[in-house]
């Protein structure tokens, strides 16, 4: 009688936690997707959109918010078969990244609402395998009554400009940049700017230029124009207060925001915070400096930030509605101008109540270089790494020869990871 | 089974109540610990993004690619010891000498207790965060208020300071852990061995070093294994508090796993690392125990 209870105990013990697992709810009734994005600064405009949508159709959008591990918990989640109905990744080279999840977009209708231009970055072989988001631009951010107050009227174009420009403000008592050096992206993101010109001209075009460098045929270091980088992020740098390698981007916006700097290097996505600073604030964008070329300094524009439709998902056709409802209804089409802000690769789509947009628009209207984003056509993994060695040289660790060897190096091993 | 004694039978019966029991425990630890780690002892011999839905057998190569060809995992190893070396040697002096404070009749000391506790409840992640303020925004106003150049200097931007910043907001979070550990030990002291080395004209510092120190030996072992084994794992501080910043200058072994894992998509040899950290930690810690256990005394 004792050995049949102990046995009874044991056995339960040991399946006691499958009883448990096994007691999940039957849900039926409308679907839910399940959602995964990044850019938490958007967590209202999502929410409303989540809103709306279940107004309209009755289905849920579970949506998750997440920043600085997006990434990992997005890899663990798609590796352990909790997939998300819908996700999102930056556009380029995560195309290969997660390829095996993703689905073809190519065939459906609402795909063809979409500007052309922006599906550059999401088509590989002819295939599109993701839905551009928003279409961004970066560049130098520049606080209009700075420039004003301190006499400047003729916008900077050249590295020669900016030194000029830097020195006047200084003078005067206001310090010219914040600089944005601790967030490992910012410092990519103003760095190959410097040379944005250089693929097209100098290496037949940026597939081409990244083809090489994923081959190792080319070298950082065999580039000359990589001064104009290093020239750039100096000036910066010398520019950028007494903690050039402190300032993150709250920093920036705010010291943007409020007169504190003139300048900082950042993208359209940084307005929404600089005028809750500051709601008064009017800004403007300058191009960024390309060398001593005037003719080649511009912005970078481009989608990069994607949307992803899982292909295994047991919900697909409620993501593919959604998508569609997002590109064709009402709601959907103004949401991105009239919500979000930004620009909206939505053909015909209406222009958002943005300085930046608007700035960026009227820039390309007068045919303003806007070049694509092509650091994001490096292999994934290297926007961290390379960033993490150009703020090694912004600190001073390593001199320029150094820093081109270790960018090299550290190319070339992700590269060959990534074959 | 019928040529056994009485005796036997029921140590066997007892043998296989204790397995009966033992049974679901060992099979959670075995699912939820041991198979896990045997998994990636297996991945560190595959090249695999995290992704793709196929693994590469590649043999050695991933050791051999970071034992031969690796500068930067060395540099953030180097790091590593540094800040642990640091961290076991200040959070254990601080600890020890505020413990016996804190234990002496001084006023008020429940609520210092307290104090240096709270630190340790709130977790690493927030700390840096709350630090990083600290070191930016804080420190220019402490600047422009005391105009002290100490603190204009870039805490968290300055390859030759960094470390202390790091080193000093890990001690401030981890101080009072260690400091329960040493006064507990130091209440465990007999008092009528204190009282016989007084009667025997010894002054502070001699029953100090000759009574109390061999008599603590034991909580003096915990916390530095302890502080050993943090150290070498220390993440979340680096993570919020500079991002392995500037440049990979703060970058641990536990960051640099994280990122070739994570960031770069090398799954394999981001175990093949965690592997290698996982020698380390237990070799050193084999020999850290040792050496200490050899030293304690019992009453």
């Amino acid at each position: 009688m004792k050995k049949m209870l102990f046995v009874v105990l044991a056995v339960l013990l040991a399946f006691g936690p499958l009883f448990a697992a096994g007691q999940q709810e039957q849900k039926a009734g409308p679907v839910t997707l399940n959602v995964l994005f990044y850019s938490p600064e958007l967590a209202e405009q999502y929410n409303d959109m989540v809103a709306a949508y279940k107004a309209e159709t009755g289905v849920t959008l579970d949506i998750t918010v997440l920043q600085t591990d997006y990434r990992s918990v997005l890899t663990s989640r798609l590796n352990s078969g909790d997939v998300p109905d819908i996700f999102m990744s930056s556009a380029y080279a995560d195309n290969s990244t997660y390829k095996d999840y993703v689905y073809d977009l190519t065939n459906e209708d609402f795909i063809k609402k979409i500007e052309p231009s922006a599906l550059q970055g999401v088509t590989v072989d002819g295939k599109i395998l993701g839905y551009p988001f928003l279409v961004q631009s970066h560049s130098f951010i520049y606080n209009k009554k700075v420039f004003a107050d301190n006499g400047i009227t003729t916008l900077p174009k050249t590295l020669a400009d900016f030194e000029a420009v830097s020195k006047k403000l200084q003078a005067n008592g206001v310090q010219p940049f914040a600089t944005g050096f601790k967030e490992f992206w910012v410092l990519p993101q103003t760095a190959w700017q410097a040379i944005a010109n250089v693929p097209a001209e100098n290496y037949g075009g940026y597939e081409n230029f990244v083809a090489k460098l994923n081959a190792g045929e080319l070298k950082f270091k065999d580039i000359p124009q990589m001064s104009q980088l290093f020239d750039l992020l100096d000036l910066i740098k010398t520019y950028g207060g007494p903690k050039p390698n402190e300032s993150d981007f709250n920093d920036q916006t705010s010291s943007l925001a409020t007169g504190k700097v003139a300048m900082i290097h950042q993208g359209n996505w940084a307005e929404d915070s600089i005028r809750k600073t500051n709601p008064e604030v009017q800004i403007g964008f300058l191009v960024g400096p390309t060398g001593n070329t005037a003719a080649t300094a511009g912005i970078m524009f481009d989608s990069n930030q994607t949307i992803r439709i899982a292909k295994d998902s047991k919900n697909l056709d409620a993501a593919l509605a959604w998508l569609r409802w997002l590109t064709t209804s009402e709601y959907g089409r103004n949401w991105i101008p009239g919500k979000v802000k930004q620009l909206s690769p939505i053909i015909g789509a209406a222009a958002p109540d943005s300085q930046i947009a608007k700035e960026t628009s009227a820039l390309l209207a007068s045919g303003t270089p806007g070049y694509p984003w092509f650091y994001q056509m490096f292999p994934t993994g290297t926007e961290q790494q390379l960033g993490a060695i150009l703020q090694g040289y912004c600190a001073g660790i390593t001199n320029r020869a150094q820093t081109l060897d270790a960018l090299d190096s550290a190319y070339a091993k992700i590269a060959k990871a990534a074959q | 089974m019928e040529s056994m004694t009485p005796l036997k039978r029921k140590q066997w019966d007892r043998a296989l109540t204790f397995a009966l029991f033992t049974l679901p425990a060992l099979a959670a630890i075995l699912i939820s610990v041991e198979i896990p780690f045997l998994m990636s002892v297996f991945s560190s011999f595959t090249k695999w993004n995290g992704l793709d839905k196929a693994q590469t057998f590649i043999g050695l190569e991933n050791y051999k690619e970071l034992f031969l060809d690796d500068l930067d995992m060395w540099k953030a190893f180097g790091f590593t010891l540094r800040l642990t070396l640091g961290s076991v040697i200040v959070v254990n002096l601080c600890a020890l000498l505020l413990a016996v404070l804190l234990d002496s009749d001084i006023r008020g000391k429940n609520a210092l207790r307290a104090a240096f506790y709270v630190p340790n409840i709130v977790s690493l992640i927030i700390i840096g965060y709350i630090w990083r303020f600290i070191f930016s925004a804080g420190f220019e106003s402490f600047f422009q208020a005391s105009g002290l150049d100490f603190f204009m200097l870039s805490w968290l931007g300055d390859v030759n300071l960094v470390y202390f910043s790091v080193l000093m907001v890990s001690v401030w979070h981890s101080l009072g852990f260690y400091l329960v550990i040493y006064i507990a030990g130091l209440q465990t002291v007999p008092r009528d061995l204190i009282e016989a080395s007084m009667i025997d004209g010894a002054g502070r510092l001699v029953r100090f070093f000759r009574i109390t120190l061999p008599l603590i030996m034991s909580s003096i072992t915990v916390s530095v294994f302890h502080s050993l084994s943090n150290g070498l794992k220390a993440f979340d501080v680096i993570f919020s508090l500079t991002n392995g910043g500037p440049g990979n200058s703060t970058t641990t072994i536990a960051l640099d796993i994280y990122r070739t894992a994570f960031v770069i998509n090398r799954f394999g040899y981001g175990t093949a690392k965690s592997v290698v950290l996982f020698l380390m930690i237990l070799i050193l810690s084999i020999f850290q125990v040792r050496l200490f256990k050899s030293r304690e005394v019992e009453v």
